[in-house]
C-alpha cells in the first residue's frame, strides 16, 4: 500500500485547502443572494469562467516551469522574447475563449429561458474580471516561479494548487464587486 | 517543443481544449441555475457547490494525471490502479466530511438559514462526491487507456475532456443527492 500512502500524504493538505477556498467562494455567493437572483446568468457562466482562468493559469505555470528548467527563460525578473510570446499566445487564447464563452453562455441561456438582464454590462464585467485576473496572475506567477525556482523548488507543485484555489474565490469576488460598483 | 512554441502554436493547442471545457462547464451552470436555484435552501446549498467543484478538480485531476503517467512509464497494473482509486475515494470522503462540517458552521455563524437538517449538510457532500467519482473514475481510466492505445498523449487529451465531464457530473450528482435526501 505504499502507492496509496504516498498519494494520500501528498494530496490531503492541498485538497483541504482548496476546498476551504471553495467554501469562501460559496459564502461570497450566498451572502450576495440579491445579485444572483437579479443576474442569474452569473450563476450560469461562473463554473466556466472559473475553469477558463484556472486552465490558462495552469498552462502558464507549466510553461514557465519548463522554460526555467530548460533555460529558455533565465531565472531573473526581466522581459524576454520568450516571455512575450507566451504572454501574447495566452492572451489571444483567453480572449478567443472568452468570446466563445460569452456566445455559448448567451445561446444556452436563450435556449433554457434564463433571463439576461443588462447584457452589455454583464459582458463588460466578465471581460474586465477576466483581463484583470489574467494580468494579475501573469505577474504573480512569473515572479513566484522565479522565486521558487531559485530556491530549488518545482513551481508546478506549489503554484498550480495555490492558483486554482485562489482563483476559485477571486473570480466570484471580482464579478460581484464589479456588479455592485457598476449598478 | 515548448522552447520554440510560437504564440500561434500556443493558441492552436490550448484553444480547442478550452472550448470542450467551456461547453461542459456551461452545462454545469445551466443545471445550477435551472435545477438548483429554485430550491428554498439554495443559499445554503451554494456554500457547498464551489467547494465540491474545487475538490473534484484537485482530486480527479491528479487521479487522471497519475493514471496517464503510469500508462506512459509502463507501470499501469491492477494493483497500482486499485491503490490509486482507493486513495482517491478516501481523500474525497475525508475532504467531503470537512466541507460538510465547515458549511454547517458557516450556516450557523454567517448564513443563518436553518432550512436543511444539520446531519444532511454533512451527508450531502459525501454522497454527492462518491456518486461523481463513480462516474469519473471509470470514464477517465477508459479514456486514458484508449488515448494511450491509439498512440496519443493522454496528458493532452484526457484532462480537458474530463474537466468538462466532471464539472457537469458534479452538479448533476449534487442535484440527484439533494433530491434523494429530500432537501427542501
Amino acid at each position: 500500500m505504499d502507492y496509496f500512502k504516498r498519494i494520500f500524504k501528498e494530496s490531503i493538505v492541498v485538497v483541504i485547502i482548496s476546498s476551504i477556498f471553495g467554501l469562501i467562494s460559496g459564502t461570497i455567493l450566498s451572502e450576495n443572494r440579491e445579485v444572483l437572483y437579479s443576474f442569474p446568468i452569473i450563476l450560469l457562466i461562473l463554473p466556466s469562467l472559473n475553469s477558463l482562468i484556472g486552465d490558462i493559469s495552469t498552462v502558464l505555470i507549466s510553461r514557465l516551469t519548463s522554460h526555467l528548467y530548460i533555460g529558455t527563460i533565465s531565472p531573473k525578473i526581466q522581459k524576454s522574447n520568450r516571455l512575450k510570446e507566451d504572454f501574447y499566445g495566452l492572451l489571444i487564447t483567453i480572449l478567443l475563449s472568452l468570446f466563445a464563452l460569452i456566445i455559448l453562455g448567451y445561446i444556452f441561456s436563450y435556449i433554457s429561458g434564463i433571463i439576461i438582464v443588462n447584457p452589455f454590462l454583464i459582458i463588460l464585467i466578465i471581460m474586465i474580471t477576466v483581463l484583470l485576473l489574467f494580468s494579475l496572475m501573469f505577474v504573480f506567477l512569473f515572479v513566484s516561479s522565479i522565486f521558487l525556482f531559485r530556491k530549488g523548488k518545482d513551481p508546478n507543485n506549489f503554484l498550480i494548487p495555490i492558483t486554482t484555489s485562489l482563483l476559485d474565490f477571486l473570480t466570484p469576488f471580482f464579478m460581484i464587486l464589479f456588479i455592485l460598483l457598476f449598478i | 517543443m515548448e522552447a520554440q512554441d510560437t504564440k500561434g502554436k500556443i493558441v492552436k493547442e490550448v484553444f480547442p481544449a478550452e472550448i470542450v471545457s467551456i461547453m461542459g462547464d456551461i452545462l454545469a451552470g445551466v443545471v445550477l441555475t435551472l435545477l438548483i436555484l429554485p430550491f428554498d435552501s439554495f443559499f445554503i446549498l451554494i456554500l457547498i457547490v464551489p467547494a465540491l467543484l474545487s475538490m473534484r478538480g484537485n482530486i480527479s485531476g491528479p487521479f487522471i494525471a497519475r493514471t496517464s503517467r503510469d500508462l506512459i512509464i509502463g507501470q499501469f497494473n491492477k494493483k497500482s490502479w486499485i491503490e490509486n482509486v482507493l486513495a482517491t475515494y478516501i481523500l474525497s470522503m475525508v475532504t467531503a466530511f470537512i466541507i460538510g462540517l465547515s458549511s454547517l458552521l458557516l450556516d450557523l455563524i454567517l448564513v443563518k438559514l436553518f432550512l436543511v437538517r444539520f446531519d444532511l449538510l454533512i451527508v450531502i457532500p459525501i454522497f454527492s462526491i462518491l456518486l461523481t467519482l463513480t462516474i469519473s473514475i471509470p470514464c477517465s481510466t477508459i479514456l486514458n487507456y484508449i488515448a494511450f492505445k491509439y498512440g496519443l498523449d493522454p496528458n493532452n487529451i484526457v484532462n480537458p475532456i474530463m474537466t468538462a465531464v466532471d464539472d457537469f457530473s458534479t452538479v448533476i450528482c449534487f442535484y440527484l443527492t439533494i433530491i434523494l435526501l429530500g432537501v427542501p
